[in-house]
């Protein structure tokens, strides 16, 4: 809404730029460097070999571009004693962040739907529950957690991690279902019921196709968190079965003398460009459906 | 037997009664509107009708089966929603077609039924949009298809015109009643506006507080009220109220209303043996505006015509008719009067006041005070 408005404000014909506008840019642009600058340097040092980068002119461009340090990221480099780069890892995180996205997410959409259309006694206590979930901090969990994952046989496997991801997403998914289907009309709900259909049959096909804002701002929320997530990475799974934000730390601790800057920029570069991409991708359905879930209410 | 049977029923929710005990009984092809100002419960026995509330007490009968406890998909009644409750990420057809989809009815079944509904309700050329690409007399239509579509035994309709623009209103008020025509169905309809259940009802069904006031034909119950509350309710603009005195002058009972320079004594017509008890007291007397009027429009062939000259306070012309204000025991009276010839505010002119359509009530009880055996009389709990 806000957004709107203000794009049209500034493509409106006939608008000055006054010396407060000119500041406010200058500001902007100031700080929208400032944040881009790590970035920058992360590229272009990944894109240096490492005699330019002992020369110290971090701001350069790269005189010589080379693709080897991103080469030897993604395949050879050393993480402890194996030395076959971060690939493995790469796949690990997709093999923890797919299935627990979208579990936590359908099990969010599931609660949202039960708690706002099948209203039943205690809902709110329920829901108030589920939402304390969120305000857990992470490191309490994680004794308790080993313990359980232990005796369930999970242990040092990404399995473990996806439950443990499903199980600590599903307070945040929750709650965004449920605030979008609070708006949801109870009218189609009860339009549904006299058609004929049934619990599911009005979830699947009445209330799921109507919630894509919703959906992407969850799996945005959860792709970002699962994928970034470092602690529980490194408490309940280590070895083969680590994600690769956990090999992007043993990758720059395996010291062997000179330090490779380029091939830990790269590998960085690596871990990071998912999250990045779901961003590019959906990001302007983002703002859309945090808006849809909360604002009008 | 009577087709649609509301037996006795009640709701409550935790400690507040909505309904109070309610009874009404339709035919087969009755268009039966619910008609009440908002709170009333009308929407609420609409609701206990397709299954959506509960019935606390009580029984609802279709055609001749009890169906307190069937499932709202098994009762064979489809319903059109205020909001239309379309599903928004169907299709027009999938949303005409949703119900018989889910009563397992085979693709070119389906397709079939779609088409001949989208004929009837000519929206044909919108089957493949989406509801959001539709204005509000289309949805209005659509939401009517789907109702439609699945034949079922009983419609109901919960205020189904209220979203939509004055005209467009009239317009699609009018296709409903044809409708209805044409196909002979049967329709309880929930509406707060009297004009609505006053042209589209076979049978009018006057709510207030989660109770029956009066459930009668459209006529009947305009003219013959039960109680005060009927009769403000209904007509637009609405009936004048107007606190009199019943008394015996010459050996007729009149009623003596104050005016500000004299008293106006009408002769009693209707109800006079009830309103023999009443000598001496003081009434609510109830006449629509359209039973004052000027001389020369008075209906001097039905009615029984009282003349009087009064003070004319105000007047409101509408183009069609001219509504002329005057005082009548300390209240403001309309009376209907032919446009042309206005007369000027604040002099004298005369008004003809058809005494025969006057009825009286107990100021106190707000009942009405009838004749046992008056003709056309509609007590509670009456049916066809």
């Amino acid at each position: 809404m806000s957004v709107a408005t203000s794009a049209r404000a500034a493509s409106s014909p006939g608008r000055r730029i006054t010396l407060g506008r000119a500041i406010l840019y200058a500001l902007l642009l100031f700080f929208a460097v400032l944040y881009l600058l790590p970035l920058y340097v992360m590229l272009t040092t990944s894109f240096k070999p490492l005699a330019e980068i002992h020369q110290g002119n971090m701001l350069a461009l790269p005189e010589q571009w080379t693709f080897a340090p991103w080469r030897e990221a993604w395949g050879s480099a050393c993480i402890g004693l194996e030395c076959s780069g971060v690939h493995g890892y790469f796949f690990n995180s997709i093999k923890i962040v797919v299935p627990a996205v979208l579990i936590s997410g359908l099990l969010g959409a599931f609660n949202g739907y039960v708690l706002t259309k099948w209203k039943f006694r205690g809902h709110k206590i329920v829901f108030g529950l589920i939402l304390f979930s969120c305000f857990i901090p992470f490191q309490i969990i994680l004794l308790p957690m080993a313990r359980v994952l232990g005796i369930l046989h999970l242990a040092n496997s990404t399995s473990g991690l996806v439950l443990v991801h499903i199980v600590y997403g599903i307070g945040f998914t929750t709650l965004f279902f449920r605030n979008y289907y609070a708006n949801f009309p109870d009218e189609l709900v009860r339009a549904a019921q006299l058609d004929g259909a049934g619990f599911f049959t009005i979830f699947f096909r009445i209330l799921l196709p109507a919630s894509v804002p919703i959906i992407v701002v969850t799996i945005i929320w959860q792709f970002t968190n699962v994928w970034n997530d470092f602690l529980f990475g490194v408490s309940f799974a280590s070895g083969d079965s680590a994600p690769i934000t956990v090999a992007l730390n043993n990758l720059v601790n395996s010291s062997t003398g000179v330090k490779a800057y380029n091939v830990n920029m790269a590998a960085a570069m690596v871990a990071a460009v998912p999250t990045l991409l779901v961003y590019i991708l959906a990001g302007k359905y983002f703002l859309r459906g945090l808006m849809s879930g909360s604002v009008k209410g | 037997m009577s087709f649609l049977h509301i037996h006795h029923v009640h709701k409550r929710f935790g400690e507040t009664h909505v309904l109070k005990g309610v009874d009404i009984e339709i035919e087969k092809g009755d268009f039966l509107v619910l008609v009440g100002p908002s709170g009333c419960g009308k929407s609420t026995l609409l609701n206990m009708i397709a299954g959506l509330d509960s019935i606390s007490e009580g029984e609802l009968r279709l055609d001749g089966q009890r169906i307190n406890e069937l499932h709202p998909s098994k009762r064979d009644i489809a319903m059109v929603f205020q909001s239309y409750a379309l599903y928004p990420s169907m299709t027009v057809a999938g949303n005409i077609g949703f119900g018989l989809e889910m009563r397992k009815v085979p693709r070119a079944g389906r397709r079939a039924a779609i088409q001949r509904v989208a004929e009837l309700l000519q929206i044909e050329n919108l089957l493949k949009r989406k509801p959001a690409q539709l204005s509000g007399g289309q949805r209005q239509r659509v939401a009517m298809g789907r109702a439609l579509v699945r034949d079922p035994q009983l419609f109901l309709f919960d205020e189904p015109l209220s979203n939509l623009d004055a005209k467009l209103r009239v317009d699609m008020r009018t296709e409903i009643k044809q409708l209805h025509q044409r196909l002979g169905t049967t329709i309880v309809y929930v509406t707060h506006d009297q004009i609505e259940a006053m042209t589209l009802a076979t049978r009018i069904a006057v709510m207030r507080a989660g109770e029956l006031q009066q459930l009668g034909t459209p006529q009947s119950v305009y003219d013959d009220p039960n109680n005060l509350f009927v009769a403000g309710f209904m007509g637009s603009p609405s009936m004048n109220l107007v606190p009199a005195r019943i008394a015996e002058k010459a050996g007729a009972l009149v009623a003596l209303i104050e005016t500000e320079k004299a008293t106006l004594a009408l002769p009693i017509v209707r109800d006079r043996q009830a309103l023999t008890d009443w000598c001496d007291k003081a009434v609510m007397l109830g006449l629509r505006p359209e039973a004052i009027t000027d001389p020369a429009s008075a209906n001097r062939d039905g009615g029984e015509i009282f003349e009087a000259d009064l003070e004319v306070d105000l007047v409101e012309p509408t183009g069609a008719d001219l509504y002329v204000v005057t005082r009548l025991g300390g209240t403001n009276v309309n009376a209907r009067m032919r446009p042309g010839s206005p007369p000027q505010s604040g002099t004298q002119t005369r008004f003809a006041f058809d005494v025969s359509r006057m009825v009286a009530f107990d100021p106190d009880s707000e009942a009405r005070i009838r004749d046992r055996a008056s003709v056309g009389s509609a007590p509670l709990a009456s049916s066809a």
